[in-house]
């Protein structure tokens, strides 16, 4: 894949990439059930409830993630109730990470965390390939 | 090369994080009450003073800076592990040289260096002796070929101020004054005699302990500014090819100095002071370096001296945004301790009379604060012009005409679901050194000209 190919299309999420985010947001939730459970078994399973409308959320939200690299800039879409849209100009980049966990390789996904001086973009669990051709560009930007 | 070490003030800054350790021993007092146990603490507490102390000395003594002759200024540390911090001259977005008055006594300097892009906890606060700190500053940040001016704008907007604001406290003490007059000097006694009648307890020194409290912060809001014009005093300010600078100050000299190409915006406040007095303070950032003075302060017609200091700054268009739709979030912040001091006025009027006049002056404060909404309301917003982004924001009773210098800014826009369906949107602008800027429910379109411009 080359640049011009990877600016005509858009990075999602895909849906093994969404299952690692979810079972990483799921682990936070088993560890604390069997304490919510002690307190009481309507505790325990209030608890399993709202946790699992959470990781339902970032279900959701994962489904409406879009990164699009454009000719000057990185462009990150995602929400539909709640939209949000982030910008970062791609001669600002000044470090990107690539992080792949055991799970994440299973997935065929990396996490790529884009830094400017400004602040960090993440961009979960987007396509292997795909992130590592970004990450490439937008190491070559940098001044 | 040049080598040096910290001045002694810098074990202050040690010192002072260690204050919670002295605590420690007087935790005993609490069960023992006594006076030899009292005794004991201090005697400890003596002991980590001087514990501390050998510290500070050790750290001193093991730590140094140097400057090379390509102005590579290096920070050593060498006990156990060799540590050293290098920072490039040109490296640094800004830099900052404090004289408070304890530091002028002792001949130092507190020199503070803001490298491009670090945020705030990447920046280096030094100590030095005070000939060392203005040599480093002028080997980092050389002033060649300066253009001076000496604004005196600055000096009478904190005089008005401070008057103002003296008049006020007086209004204040005459009020408190008033509340406090016929009451029993003996607390003790007066206590006693009403515990049976809490209430009344209450209706008779409620109202003038909150008089004195509010007297209380109108003195500490007048020391403040007696500090903002003492700082004001012997204004100077230079631009150079490369660099913006000003120094000045009475009691407690300052000094900063950015570099031009990393300048992230330039904010003129128009605060309503400046309105009634029509001078204006321009405040600059460079990186996360945000002096708390204004650059220079400006009258109208002085134009020319604006324009000759920041000439690529821009003013956002004098257009009024759209208001069709728009968040009525900007009421919020004023409008809701308003409403509750607004309720304790009407509740007070029945139970407490005599503490309404003085529960209607913060309700009156938030009354005042609540038009800084409605300015918002009216005014925020976002144009790009001549390839640079100028924006209003509103903060409180002042409004930002800011104009934002540098290239590299990140965007993100928010939208809640009724933004959606108003086609509005806040944009936070994020420049390099994580400072961040927002607007507030701004039209789509508008912010589409700000990704693509």
């Amino acid at each position: 894949m080359t640049e011009q190919e990877l600016r005509r299309t858009a990075l999602i999420i895909p849906p093994r990439g969404r299952t690692v985010l979810c079972v990483w947001l799921a682990v936070p939730g088993l560890l604390a059930a069997p304490f919510a459970f002690w307190q009481s078994l309507a505790a325990g399973l209030i608890f399993c409830l709202l946790w699992c409308t959470l990781v339902g959320l970032l279900y959701a939200r994962m489904c409406s993630f879009a990164a699009v690299l454009g000719q000057q800039s990185l462009t990150v879409y995602a929400g539909v109730s709640l939209p949000t849209r982030q910008v970062v100009p791609r001669r600002a980049v000044t470090s990107v990470y690539q992080l792949r966990t055991p799970l994440m390789r299973l997935a065929g996904v990396s996490l790529l965390v884009v830094s400017t001086p400004g602040g960090r973009l993440w961009l979960p669990a987007v396509p292997a390939a795909q992130a590592g051709l970004l990450a490439h560009i937008l190491a070559e930007d940098r001044p | 090369m040049k080598h040096g070490r910290f001045h002694p003030l810098m074990a202050l800054r040690f010192l002072r994080k260690t204050l919670a350790v002295y605590l420690l021993p007087l935790i005993n007092i609490l069960f023992e009450r006594n006076w030899p146990a009292l005794r004991d603490a201090l005697m400890q507490d003596l002991f980590i003073f001087a514990l501390l102390c050998a510290v500070s000395w050790v750290i001193l003594h093991v730590s140094s800076w140097s400057l090379d002759e390509e102005n590579t200024f290096c920070l050593h540390w060498k006990l156990f592990v060799a540590l050293d911090r290098e920072i490039r001259g040109s490296a640094l977005a800004g830099l900052t040289l404090e004289r408070p008055l304890l530091f002028r006594l002792c001949g130092a300097s507190r020199l503070v260096l803001y490298p491009i892009g670090q945020p705030k906890k990447g920046t280096l606060s030094l100590c030095l002796r005070q000939d060392n700190a203005q040599e480093l500053a002028d080997r980092l940040f050389p002033i060649e070929k300066p253009v001076l001016h000496t604004p005196h704008s600055g000096e009478k907007v904190a005089l008005v101020l401070l008057g103002a604001n003296g008049v006020s406290t007086l209004a204040l003490i005459a009020l408190a004054l008033r509340q406090t007059r016929g009451l029993p000097w003996d607390p003790q006694t007066a206590a006693f005699s009403h515990l049976n009648s809490l209430a009344a307890f209450a209706a008779r020194w409620l109202p003038a302990g909150t008089a004195w409290l509010l007297v209380l912060a109108g003195a500490f809001w007048s020391t403040s500014l007696l500090r903002s014009f003492a700082q004001t005093l012997r204004y100077t300010v230079w631009r150079t090819e490369d660099q913006l600078g000003s120094r000045g100050g009475w009691l407690n000299r300052y000094e900063f100095r950015v570099r031009r190409s990393q300048l992230s915006f330039a904010d003129v406040r128009l605060s309503p002071g400046a309105r009634l007095l029509h001078r204006w303070p321009v405040f600059v950032t460079a990186g996360c370096c945000c002096p708390e003075l204004p650059f220079f302060v400006y009258r109208s017609g002085e134009e020319a001296m604006f324009a000759e200091l920041l000439p690529e700054f821009r003013m956002p268009p004098e257009i009024l945004p759209d208001t069709r739709k728009r968040s009525l979030l900007f009421f919020a912040p004023a409008g809701v301790p308003f409403a509750f001091f607004l309720l304790l006025v009407l509740v007070s009027r029945y139970t407490l009379p005599a503490l309404t006049p003085l529960l209607l002056i913060p309700a009156m404060v938030f009354l005042v604060l609540l038009s800084g909404g409605y300015m918002g309301y009216r005014q925020e917003g976002i144009w790009p012009q001549d390839g640079l982004l100028t924006l209003r924001r509103q903060e409180r009773l002042s409004l930002h005409c800011i104009c934002i210098l540098h290239p590299d800014l990140c965007l993100k826009a928010m939208q809640s679901p009724w933004a959606v369906q108003a086609r509005r949107l806040s944009l936070t602008i994020t420049l390099p050194g994580q400072v961040r800027l927002k607007v507030r429910s701004i039209p789509e379109a508008d912010a589409e000209q700000c990704f693509n411009p």
